[in-house]
């Protein structure tokens, strides 16, 4: 089966249903930046996601979120304000409440994930300031006046970033929950390659670097605090390639013998 | 354009996979349910006993604390599964570390928590079964497990030249799916919702409603995502029926999940198996004898026993064989389904005992493998339904190099590692379960829109997506034009995503669903067709704007005659740190012949997925009970070890073609559980390839390699 | 985790007097420990001064070596070109441990005072002296693969997990901390962490509420010549099993200087300085590095459930040798 960049071509121009135009209208998403969002989708039709996002979020959305939330009592509160994925947010919790938590219960941001709450997962992973982190083992109380950014906010407004269209394309993910973490992480990674940043697989870390191209092995390595239970590894090795070197490939080839530089 | 609409098979990227690279996929603790509460469960210290007394004065006094419950108020709930509901509270005995002892609900996770440290339970002891060492001594076989037999094995064996006579080890695995279990509770009146992620959202809403004696219909289970489940979220474990007390007891919506340390004794595991594994052939290479013995344990309240020895009975033509089971009581909680429950394990004894007898043979472990394939399943006499083994066995060893193997150990490296191939063949069985689909047709002149509706899963298996490419091609729609609506209680009942059974159940639902919408469609018109008409020029020559059909499909009759199994090969080539003993698994190759693939990309990411699995079972996954006193020393992600993205090399995934007219309908296999099946074998034959060391103890740590 | 006021500390004395003059105060830098443990009821603290805010994170050449501030993130000095350039070592050790995300949150102060994954100290159900003073070791008698084969005592066998402290051992470097007083003190790297003896509560030879303001590495000559090489149970993300932190000087074909520490092998990072002398004025060849391994372990004293280690120790050694001298 030939490969194709969107692998079934969509037709943009297709009729859509009025469920379908409906949404989009509601998501801000028109004209060119409409034929652009089905074409990110991969060739994946409008039509779950339009039943799903209907029956899944509207039906139950907060439609007055943490305003109408009634914080209760807590016995150590603590004011912060901070920066939530370019939204100011100020909040008054309990000094215990983790970053994880205050997003998910207090702000509604669901995406990022508990899949530990101990730092052994990468499940939580956020950027914070530009680095990624981990939401569980953060506690909001030091997040005063940080800039954080979670997976509701990788992508600029419609506009999927490089990393998640390419999770798409490769199916970089199974059942999805490690997925937002993932992404996040895979995102700071390649900034941290643009600075040259070392890994623990890095040859001669003495060797002054710019800009770095990763061998698969480094990916993996630097991926390595994001445990896929799925086991989708190779894949989100494969969209990261991708997308940090820019050159498209097949995400069903079968692979050339490559020689892996590990020397762990 | 009918070109548009031939989309099964095709490598169709996920509809819901802009929901999961958004975050926008609802799991089951993400819904945005107004006033809730947090509970948290608190976990019996001891492994048999009594609780004396539960001192929950300070617990009560803390802030924050809406209600703490234990066996002396909980509500009175039946006991609905032997298997998963021993720990729902209502009474005083313990038959497991980390029983649940009580649990408490407070306005914030913090307040619970901390809240839930306060309690103190006091203890009866009594004896405890809880080192497996002592407890194999005295294992029996299960009641309801008799050998299966064929020929005079003793005879064989004791007669053959060349035979093998080892054991093997494979420890307690734990399930982990990346989401742990839990549910959102919301009762109004006597109807219950749960927002809890399930493989079987008909299984939960039964044991629930057994539970707390309603009607089915009276429990809603809402489950689109399933953060993965692996044979763990096949039914309703305590913490499910817990969060619905509590949110009873407290009369508001309450949040519980389980911790990620308490999913070692909350939701099931892999038990320990030691195989006996006996195996004669002649100088020729012909098997001649083959013996498989398992021992295992079970929990004190149920028996559940892992088929390890399953294969033995029909993957190779062995004119002797003899397979058994022995299982002991441990005060543990219950095993239970783990992917690939029996034949990953039992792979890993038979198809590392069959290398080991090539091996004794001189001859080389592929060819010895296809000279042993047998004409039929010689355990029930039926024809197979289709079997690729062999092309699976002669593709993978294409893939994967294999004339690169020198057949004797340690004669491959690459600076400081020894290289080394592997290879085991598997299977897991194929079936169809009851499955019912609802079909809704709606049409605007020429555009037709079609809602699939059935209480399917999505694991993360694709099923959202093969259930919209069977639509759309059936009723030759675009898939866009196609919505899939499944996890939701609601629905038409569906099997569950569990066993490999989903994706024949789910689509061949599916097409007839869609197939009987035609038929119906045609049958109101007497219009003439030169052409095969579409959906939509159906619905106009009927007049109709919106239809809608409902089939409840089964497997056929005909199924039951045939052995229908997926079968594969797996090939492993493997470094070895000669020094430090750390494996990697440079470079895996799964072939698979598994009837019809419904989406060539997301059958390849199962199996690739199953390749991982078998990975961790081979090099790093372990749970370690402390024998003193029946607790998990490995209770974090950071001492349970599941593969990391650096321990997973390249993954080379084929399948061969198939079609079998016999297995269902559309030919449809399954793949999730096969996956797996072979692979740590594949692994631990090339760890001996490569070192000359035989490692029948998993996981093969660096520690066994010195 | 109980309930605790949280405070900001606004530069390093105050944050040293709040914490010195409350008993159940912690500092709290990265949290990637300090929470994690808390979570667990392992720690309890009343109150936490958080110090990611104060002035101490400045990586920079002192004294002809180079001065790293104890609230520099892992990451930074990892990367830092002072460090990359003349502290290789240090880099690859650090690279070694946890993931970059734990990096980019964890503090070089905080890293040195991480406490052990003894899984029993971790679950309080179980009896620990550290935890618990008198309550008993229940890795002794338990499943103590990852435990001590050096040092141990009768009260308790468990091991340090920092990766980066094996290198700052090798290294010798001396951490800088400050006292309620106000005065600064330093203490060599190999005095900061101890062995258990009779007080397996104390990890280290802190003072409750001193302040680690900045670890000091004296000028290296061993750039050139220097590996950290860690033994998991998984490739990645894990704790080690045993690691080597192995720097040599050569100098016309010989060694001149030699360094070898381990890690999960003691309370403590565990200067193997038998090891050491053995290679001092010999070649770089593998059968000296053989020596040195077989003479680093004659001390050891293993478990029922960590045998291994003696050999897995030993050919560590030889293999982070090998490395250093690029040899492999
Ligand atoms: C899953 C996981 C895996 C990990 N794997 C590894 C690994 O492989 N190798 C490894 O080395 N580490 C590993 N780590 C540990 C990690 O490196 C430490 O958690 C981290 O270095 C601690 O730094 P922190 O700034 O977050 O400390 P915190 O958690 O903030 O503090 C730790 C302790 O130090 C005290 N403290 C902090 N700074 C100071 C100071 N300046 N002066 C005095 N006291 C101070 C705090 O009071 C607290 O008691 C892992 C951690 C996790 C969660
Ligand atoms: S080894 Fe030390 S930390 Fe572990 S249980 Fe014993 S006393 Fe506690
Ligand atoms: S949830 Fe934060 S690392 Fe697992
Ligand atoms: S996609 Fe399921 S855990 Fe990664």
């Amino acid at each position: 089966m030939a490969f194709e960049e969107n692998d079934v071509a969509l037709d943009a121009d297709q009729q859509m249903t009025a469920d379908e135009e409906a949404l989009l209208d509601e998501l801000g998403i028109f004209g060119e930046s409409r034929r652009k969002f089905l074409g990110q989708l991969g060739g994946v039709g409008l039509g779950a996601l339009v039943l799903q996002v209907l029956a899944e979020e509207k039906a139950l959305a907060f439609s007055d979120s943490e305003t109408a939330y009634v914080a209760p009592a807590v016995e150590n509160p603590v004011t912060v304000s901070f920066t939530v994925n370019g939204a100011k947010k100020s909040l008054e919790l309990d000094s215990r409440m983790t970053l994880l938590d205050a997003l998910r219960e207090r702000l509604g941001l669901t995406g990022s994930k508990k899949g530990c709450d101990h730092g052994q997962c990468g499940a939580c992973t956020v950027i914070i300031d530009g680095r990624r982190v981990l939401a569980c083992l953060t506690l909001t109380a030091q997040c005063e006046a940080k800039s954080v950014t979670t997976i509701e906010g990788i992508a600029k407004g419609t506009d999927l970033h490089a990393i998640q269209t390419a999770f798409i394309k490769h199916d970089a993910f199974q059942c999805g929950f490690c997925t937002p973490g993932q992404i996040c992480s895979a995102v700071a990674l390649m900034q941290e390659a643009k600075n040259g940043e070392a890994s623990y697989l890095t040859a001669n870390v003495r060797q002054k670097t710019g800009a770095l191209q990763l061998s698969d092995d480094e990916i993996r390595e630097r991926m390595s605090g994001n445990l896929c239970r799925c086991g989708a590894y190779p894949n989100i090795v494969a969209a990261i390639r991708e997308a940090h070197t820019g050159k498209a490939t097949d995400p069903m080839a079968i692979s050339q013998m490559e020689v892996h530089d590990a020397t762990v | 354009m009918a070109s548009d609409t031939k989309v099964i098979g095709e490598a169709i990227s996920r509809i819901d996979g802009l929901l999961k690279v958004t975050g926008a996929a609802n799991y089951g603790m993400d819904w945005p349910i107004r006033n809730v509460a947090y509970a948290f469960i608190v976990k019996s210290t001891i492994a048999a006993g009594t609780i004396t007394d539960i001192d929950t004065a300070a617990a009560e006094k803390s802030p924050g604390v809406i209600a703490v419950i234990t066996h002396k108020n909980a509500t009175k709930v039946v006991a609905y599964d032997p298997m998963r509901g021993i720990g729902i509270l209502q009474d005083n005995k313990i038959n497991f570390y980390g029983q649940n002892v009580a649990v408490l609900v407070a306005e914030t996770f913090e307040q619970a928590r901390a809240a839930a440290r306060s309690i103190k339970v006091s203890y009866q002891n009594a004896d405890s079964k809880t080192d497996f060492e002592k407890c194999v001594a005295e294992a029996v076989r299960p009641a309801n497990r008799n050998d299966a037999v064929r020929g005079d094995f003793d005879a064989a064996f004791n007669a053959a030249e060349h035979k093998v006579d080892a054991t093997y080890s494979t420890p307690i695995e734990h399930h982990h799916p990346m989401e742990p279990h839990s549910a959102i509770a919301v009762w109004e009146g006597d109807n219950l919702t749960l927002y809890s992620a399930t493989q079987v959202v008909g299984g939960v809403q039964r044991g629930v409603a057994t539970a707390f004696g309603l009607k089915p219909e009276q429990v809603h289970i809402i489950s689109p995502h399933v953060g993965g489940g692996f044979g763990s979220k096949g039914g309703a474990w305590t913490n499910v029926i817990l969060a619905a007390m509590a949110a009873k007891v407290v009369n508001r919506p309450v949040k519980l999940a389980v911790t990620r340390q308490n999913m070692f004794n909350s939701v099931g595991l892999r038990q320990q198996n030691r195989q006996h594994l006996r195996v004669a052939a002649t100088a020729e290479g012909k098997l001649s004898a083959l013996g498989h013995d398992t021992t295992q344990f079970t929990t004190t309240t149920n028996e559940f026993a892992e088929s390890c020895g399953i294969l033995a009975t029909m993957m190779y033509e062995v004119p002797n064989s003899r397979v058994g089971y022995k299982s002991a009581a441990m005060n543990v909680i219950a095993p239970t389904f783990q992917r690939g429950p029996g034949e990953s394990t039992g792979s890993f004894a038979l198809e590392s005992a069959i290398d080991e007898m090539a091996y004794a043979l001189k001859m080389d472990p592929v060819e010895f493998r296809i000279k042993n394939e047998p004409p039929k399943d010689l355990s029930n006499n039926k024809p197979w339904s289709s079997r690729a083994t062999v092309e699976c066995l002669k593709r993978g060893a294409e893939m994967i190099g294999w004339k690169n193997r020198k057949p004797e150990p340690r004669q491959n490296r690459n600076g400081d590692n020894l290289v080394g191939y592997g290879v085991a063949s598997g299977s897991y069985p194929s079936r169809q379960s009851p499955t019912s689909t609802l079909l809704k047709l709606a049409r605007k002149g020429d555009d037709v829109t079609a809602s699939v509706e059935l209480a399917a899963s999505d694991i993360g298996t694709g099923a959202h997506t093969i259930i919209a490419q069977t639509a759309a091609e059936t009723l030759g729609l675009p898939m866009s034009k196609v919505a899939v609506k499944i996890g939701d209680s609601a629905l038409p009942p569906a099997a569950g995503s569990v066993g490999s059974i989903g994706a024949a159940s789910f689509c061949n639902s599916v097409a007839d669903a869609c197939n009987q919408a035609k038929t119906e469609l045609q049958a109101k018109t007497d219009r003439k067709w030169l052409i095969a008409p579409t959906v939509a020029q159906l619905m106009d020559a009927a007049s109709l704007n919106e239809y809608q059909t409902r089939v409840d499909a089964k497997a056929p009759a005909d199924a039951a005659k045939y052995s229908s199994h997926a079968f594969n090969a797996n090939f492993s080539e493997v470094w070895v740190n000669e020094l430090t003993g750390m494996v990697r698994v440079h470079r895996h190759v799964a072939v698979t012949g598994a009837g019809r693939i419904m989406n060539a990309k997301t059958a390849r990411s199962q199996v690739i997925g199953g390749c991982v699995w078998g990975i961790g079972m081979a090099l790093t996954e372990e749970s370690i009970m402390d024998p003193r006193w029946g607790n998990f020393i490995t209770r974090s992600f950071a001492d349970y070890h599941i593969p990391a993205n650096l321990d997973v090399g390249t993954i080379d995934v084929a399948f061969i073609p198939e079609e079998d007219q016999f297995v269902n309908k559309l030919g449809i296999k399954g793949i999730g559980e096969v996956g797996i099946v072979g692979v740590a074998a594949a692994i631990a034959n090339a760890v001996f390839n490569a070192t000359g060391k035989r490692v029948r103890d998993l996981p093969i740590t660096p520690d066994k390699l010195l | 985790m109980r309930p605790f006021k949280f405070t900001q500390a606004a530069d390093a004395g105050s944050a040293v007097q709040a914490v010195s003059f409350n008993a159940g105060a912690k500092f709290i830098a990265g949290g990637s420990n300090l929470l994690d443990l808390m979570k667990e009821g392992v720690e309890n603290p009343t109150e936490l001064v958080d110090i990611t805010r104060l002035n101490l994170t400045q990586i920079k050449s002192a004294g002809g070596g180079v001065s790293i501030g104890a609230l520099a993130k892992n990451t930074d000095t990892a990367n830092h070109p002072l460090i990359r350039q003349d502290y290789p070592l240090l880099t690859q050790a650090i690279l070694a441990g946890a993931s970059a995300q734990i990096r980019n949150m964890a503090t070089n102060g905080g890293n040195l005072l991480q406490r052990t994954r003894c899984s029993y100290f971790y679950d309080v159900a179980m009896q620990c002296n550290k935890r618990e003073p008198g309550t008993g070791c229940a890795a002794i008698g338990g499943i103590n693969r990852n435990h001590a084969i050096f040092g141990a005592s009768d009260k308790c066998i468990a091991v340090n997990p920092s990766d980066m402290s094996v290198a700052l051992a090798a290294l010798d470097a001396v951490v800088k901390v400050r006292g309620a007083d106000g005065k600064e003190r330093s203490i060599p790297f190999t005095d900061f962490h101890r062995l258990p003896g009779d007080a397996p509560e104390k990890d280290n030879n802190l003072q409750h509420g001193e302040l680690i303001t900045s670890i000091e590495l004296p000028k290296s000559n061993f750039a050139s010549h220097s590996y950290y090489l860690k033994v998991r149970d998984r490739a990645s993300y894990a704790f080690a099993l045993v690691s080597v932190a192995a720097a040599l000087e050569l100098s016309g074909g010989k060694i001149k200087q030699a360094r070898i520490a381990m890690g999960g092998v003691a309370h403590k990072p565990w200067r193997a300085t038998e090891a050491e002398k053995v290679l001092i004025g010999k070649a770089a060849t593998e059968e000296n590095f053989k020596a040195a391994a077989d003479a680093a372990m004659k001390s050891a004293k293993p478990l029922e459930y960590n045998k291994f280690k003696i050999e897995l120790g030993k050919r560590a050694i030889v293999l982070a040798l090998r490395r250093a001298t690029g040899k492999a």
